[in-house]
């Protein structure tokens, strides 16, 4: 049970957002829902679907860390919810992001998306690859 | 910079030697003076060899830095400098700067950038490479990121013409240096990894209209195969391709979005009157999507330079499950294969094989691995000329959304672009090497156009069960398909190599280390260690009666420093966590070159 409890005792000291937690591994806020740090809610799995459909790990790393591109574990702990989408859609072309306004899967799942990207960057989520939580 | 007479004199000796290839009669008349560095491989058949040895393998300790230039460009630094005569022209990644530098001086006599659209930026993920320059009948030529093909006036650097050769709205942009041969300009096309058919296109030197364009993938006619006369290794014999050779091996339509794409470097013999290259991996990474052995990508190109017609194909992977791009170069060299005079082609694919065939008609004649890791096949079977796949490792066995673990080597090739040398003096290739596996998951991807299309997830760490490192430098015996010597580097080696007359082989590491070590046996010689990490192709030139070695530094690229992060914690295994994560204690981005000489007046 490691690393349940190093999963929670990450999401409390990083996220103020944390909202319950009902059972001992499960993190439960108004964007995910995460049980052992790798399951998780519907949504969030599409948010997961969606960085991998959009080969986002090619310059941010397979685990979000940075690669050409920026860390997103840290990225996520500044920008806000509306800056992240503003730069997911419009991309940050000097720097090299790309604007996925065309991509419809992306523009249908930026709320996924955050929620599995917020949940990586505040500790949450522990795994980069992620399993849709069994109600 | 002094010199002695007897040098001056024994390189105009030099100069006067007949070389094999002729082409381009202005292009062939200033390779064959080993005073330039005209091509960006130094020559047509690719060899990165070099006739001068006034720095040899009894002095080269006492190279210094004669001067360094920054290029005021961050991002990765591929490619070399071209040197005609006192003049040397320098390219930068994107923005693609040009400089034309007078050596007397020093001084910079022209200079060109152009205009892109930024958004070429993000489609050039993961870096913002330029493999180089080439030069021309007075004209420099210029193959821009985002697609535009450029020839400058090498006087003036005016824009003499301009040429678009793809839609980089589509992910259709250019990383290759563009080849002069004949009376053409030969350049690819980018962009395997946004859904971009692969195509090779010649456009006239004199005034860039485009002669001809062969596809990589589809109909035979925009593939400028004759399905009677362009042959391919089958049964263990040369062979017609027949009808249809590439639609038959795609599920419906998905060949338009097929890949294939054609940003290596192209070699050139003149007397059959063909060029070489090889092509990119079929889109996507999820071969759950394209069964079929989707021809021709990852195949080696014959084409005839007129006309575009293809001679021979010979594909390496079939069905590719890996991303084991094809578009490594093609060294051409006179050499015994099994005893037996032989006009061959050498080829280190990605895939983790060697290759030698006989580049008059395709007949493959040796396929041994490179890197004895390798595990994704077991051999290549001589007769069918197919790699034998190893279930276990196969991506499309396994599955969408199955983690196929230990794939050997990894996507990045046992090699990739960097290109290799060969040594007419020893006949032996000299290969700078990737020593990485991988875990690779597939899963299903759609297709937007101008949006990312890849559809797998990789994790990369040093090949287990090894020395620890990332990369060999290796000597290689293309006759016989075995290693002859092999230098373990603590990297992979992503720098072009470069062979001389003075029993010298020189490469670059990431670390940013420029070394020479003994041709005869890979005894390290010398080493300095330059402003950033080495990605770009070791080259040399002559003069005032001076020998110059230089190189490009400026880490980037797939290789670049940020691969540290992306390795998985888990699968880092026997202690070499160190890998790549270790490599920003060495380096940050930065482009310059640097250039060495021998102090005094020898």
């Amino acid at each position: 049970m490691h690393r349940v409890i190093l999963a929670a005792a990450l999401a409390c000291a990083s996220a103020a957002v944390v909202l319950a937690e009902d059972k001992a591994g499960t993190v439960k806020t108004e964007l995910y829902t995460v049980v052992d740090g790798y399951k998780v809610d519907g949504n969030t799995m599409k948010g997961f679907r969606t960085w991998r459909a959009a080969a986002c790990d090619r310059c941010h790393g397979a685990n979000q860390e940075g690669l050409v591109g920026p860390s997103l574990i840290a990225s996520l702990k500044v920008l806000t919810k509306d800056e992240f989408k503003t730069t997911v859609v419009e991309g940050r072309l000097e720097k090299g992001m790309v604007a996925f306004k065309t991509s419809q899967q992306v523009m249908d799942n930026l709320d996924n998306l955050y929620a599995y990207l917020k949940g990586r960057s505040d500790g949450a989520i522990t795994r980069t690859k992620v399993e849709e939580l069994k109600e | 910079m002094k010199c002695t007479y007897k040098q001056v004199v024994f390189s105009l000796a030099l100069a006067t030697t007949p070389l094999a290839a002729f082409a381009n009669a202005d292009v062939e008349k200033l390779t064959a003076d080993p005073k330039n560095w005209a091509m960006q491989a130094g020559d047509m058949y690719n060899q990165r060899y070099s006739k001068l040895k006034q720095v040899n393998d009894s002095n080269v300790n006492k190279l210094q830095v004669a001067w360094m230039f920054s290029t005021g460009v961050l991002r990765g630094h591929e490619g070399s400098p071209l040197v005609i005569g006192d003049m040397m022209y320098l390219h930068s990644p994107f923005p693609n700067k040009v400089f034309a530098m007078d050596l007397n001086t020093n001084k910079i006599v022209w200079k060109y950038e152009p205009k892109q659209d930024p958004a070429v930026i993000p489609q050039m993920c993961c870096d913002t490479v330029n493999r180089g320059l080439a030069y021309g009948e007075g004209k420099v030529i210029l193959q821009q990121a985002d697609s535009t093909l450029v020839a400058l006036d090498a006087k003036t650097g005016k824009v003499v013409w301009s040429v678009k050769n793809g839609d980089p709205k589509l992910g259709a942009v250019n990383t290759n240096a563009p080849h002069i041969f004949k009376d053409k300009v030969i350049t690819g096309i980018s962009g395997g990894e946004w859904g971009v058919r692969g195509f090779v296109a010649a456009y006239n030197l004199k005034d860039g209209k485009m002669a001809w364009k062969g596809y990589s993938v589809g109909p035979d006619e925009e593939m400028l195969i004759d399905p009677n006369t362009t042959t391919t290794w089958a049964d263990g014999k040369v062979t017609p391709v027949g009808a249809d050779s590439s639609l038959k091996t795609w599920k419906e339509d998905q060949w338009k979005i097929g890949g294939g794409t054609t940003w290596g470097w192209y070699s050139y013999d003149k007397a059959l009157n063909l060029m070489y290259y090889g092509t990119g991996n079929p889109s996507t990474w999820n071969p759950a999507q394209r069964p079929g052995d989707n021809k021709w990508s990852m195949t080696i190109f014959a084409r005839d330079v007129d006309t575009g017609k293809a001679k021979w194909v010979y594909q390496m992977t079939p069905y590719d499950e890996w991303d084991f791009d094809g578009i490594n170069e093609m060294i051409l060299a006179d050499i015994n294969v099994k005893g037996k005079a032989t006009k061959a082609l050498v080829h280190f694919d990605r895939n983790g094989f060697g290759y030698t065939l006989d580049r008059t008609n395709g007949a493959l004649l040796v396929a041994e691995k490179y890197d004895p890791k390798v595990n994704w096949a077991t051999h290549v079977d001589m007769k069918s000329g197919r790699p034998q796949v190893v279930a276990k490792y196969s991506t499309a066995q396994n599955g969408p959304d199955v983690n196929t673990k230990g794939v050997c080597p990894a996507a990045l090739g046992s090699k990739d672009q960097q290109p290799a040398a060969y040594s007419p003096d020893t006949k032996l290739f000299y290969v700078p090497t990737n020593h990485v596996c991988m875990d690779y998951e597939p899963f299903a991807v759609e297709y937007t156009a101008g949006q990312p299309y890849v559809g797998a997830t990789l994790s990369m760490y040093p090949a287990p069960g090894s020395h620890g490192g990332m990369g060999n430098f290796i000597a290689w015996d293309a006759g016989a398909g075995k290693i002859v010597y092999s230098i373990p580097e603590k990297f992979s080696v992503w720098s072009g190599a470069l062979a001389t007359a003075g029993n010298l082989v020189f490469y670059g590491t990431l670390e940013g280390y420029i070394k020479a070590i003994r041709k005869s046996d890979g005894k390290e010689l010398w080493k300095f260690k330059t402003p950033s990490g080495i990605i770009g192709n070791v080259f040399t030139y002559e003069h005032k009666g001076k020998q110059y070695v230089g190189v490009f530094s400026g880490i980037g690229g797939w290789a670049g420093i940020g691969m540290a992060a992306g390795l998985e914690k888990d699968t880092d295994g026997l202690g070499a966590v160190g890998g790549y994560r270790e490599l920003n204690q060495y380096t940050d981005l930065g482009g310059s070159l640097t250039v060495f000489a021998i102090p005094g007046g020898n």
